[in-house]
């Protein structure tokens, strides 16, 4: 270090005024400043905050009735399905078990061809049983699986209600601490305790495309790969 | 093929992602499946002894699904325990703490029936060679 090296240095272009840049850069900040401060004063700053913090927890409500009702509707599904499932399961096991007691009648030659047309009818019909509710089974198992948007939607807006929760703290902070006339509460609150693994938890990535996000399992299992495991 | 009496433990915060996997499990032939809500639910249950399989997920209160298998990996009744991480959690920072902590396996959500049934089996299959 230079008994010179002071900040100026670092940028010391001339302005038109004689000043260096950094001290402009100052001067202009303070100017914004003072700007800011008075249109704000003008508007009634305090009011605006009031309002926004007040907001906040109406938004925050909200979206805690979307998470109750995602929930309840994803529950009602499940519900079905456990009880549809089982259901498909009991017709197609009935329709195997009598389609081979069938076959094992047809072994036997019958001279009453009416008698061999309705046991070919019930034979097709099911052979259509079978095929239909395994069908309907894979469909059941494909509803539950699509009720994991509950899980995902749930996961982003509790990140959102805590974001929010964050912001209201830190407005009814600012208010506390230039408005008096507001009763202090929530000061001690407003300090979010963050893990060590805090950072690793921001819930589902809503933009695939992101930088340092993985698109897919297949993305996935690659990055495992180059791992070793 | 894994012996589908295989003791299984579904860790979610989301009582709808516990029901989709233990259904998923039990379409495979695994259906002997509990539930945990969080990592230290999860730990005292896994303590209790028994468990031969744990599926969880990262992110929930409590205790978080990387520090669930970090407690795993560090406890010598558990270390051994096969932990496949089914997550939401799509970062690579993510993928690479977790394989760095001693994840079997990583599924991120939403994930497909096939997806689970290929990464369990995938799983089995190393176990078995190592244990052969």
């Amino acid at each position: 270090m230079t008994s010179e090296a002071t900040p100026q240095q670092a940028s010391n272009a001339e302005s038109p005024l004689g000043l260096s840049s950094s001290d402009e850069i100052l001067n202009r900040v303070g100017h914004v400043t003072r700007t800011l401060h008075d249109s704000l004063s003008g508007l009634g700053l305090d009011k605006i905050l009031e309002q926004v913090a007040q907001d906040i927890p109406d938004a925050r409500d909200r979206l805690a009735y979307v998470a109750r009702m995602t929930e309840q509707a994803a529950e009602r599904v499940l519900n079905a399905t456990d009880v549809a499932i089982p259901l498909q399961e009991e017709l197609a096991a009935g329709a195997t078990a009598l389609q081979q007691r069938w076959q094992d009648v047809m072994r036997e030659p019958s001279l009453k061809s009416e008698y061999n047309l309705a046991a070919n009818d019930t034979l097709a019909y099911l052979t259509m049983a079978g095929k239909n509710t395994a069908e309907t089974k894979a469909l059941l198992m494909d509803i539950m699986m699509a009720q994991d948007f509950q899980d995902l939607t749930g996961q982003v807006i509790k990140k959102i209600t805590g974001l929010a929760q964050e912001l209201e703290q830190q407005l009814v902070q600012l208010l506390i601490d230039f408005s008096p006339a507001i009763p202090k509460k929530d000061a001690e609150a407003a300090k979010a305790d963050a893990g060590d693994n805090a950072s690793l938890m921001n819930g589902p990535q809503i933009d695939p495309g992101a930088v340092d996000v993985v698109a897919s399992q297949e993305q996935v299992d690659d990055l495992l790969d180059s791992l070793g495991f | 093929m894994a012996n589908t009496n295989t003791k299984f433990l579904v860790v979610d915060d989301f009582s709808t992602m516990r029901r989709i996997v233990r259904n998923l499990l039990k379409e495979l032939g695994y259906t002997n499946v509990d539930e945990a809500e969080d990592g230290v639910a999860a730990l005292s249950k896994l303590k209790g002894g028994g468990f031969e399989f744990v599926v969880s997920d990262w992110n929930m209160p409590n205790m978080d699904g990387l520090t669930l298998l970090q407690n795993i990996r560090a406890d010598a009744e558990l270390s051994k325990l096969p932990v496949l991480m089914v997550t939401a959690e799509a970062k690579k920072e993510n993928i690479i703490a977790a394989a760095q902590a001693g994840a079997n396996g990583y599924v991120v959500k939403p994930f497909t029936a096939a997806t689970l049934d290929e990464k369990l089996s995938k799983i089995f299959e190393k176990l078995e060679k190592a244990g052969a």
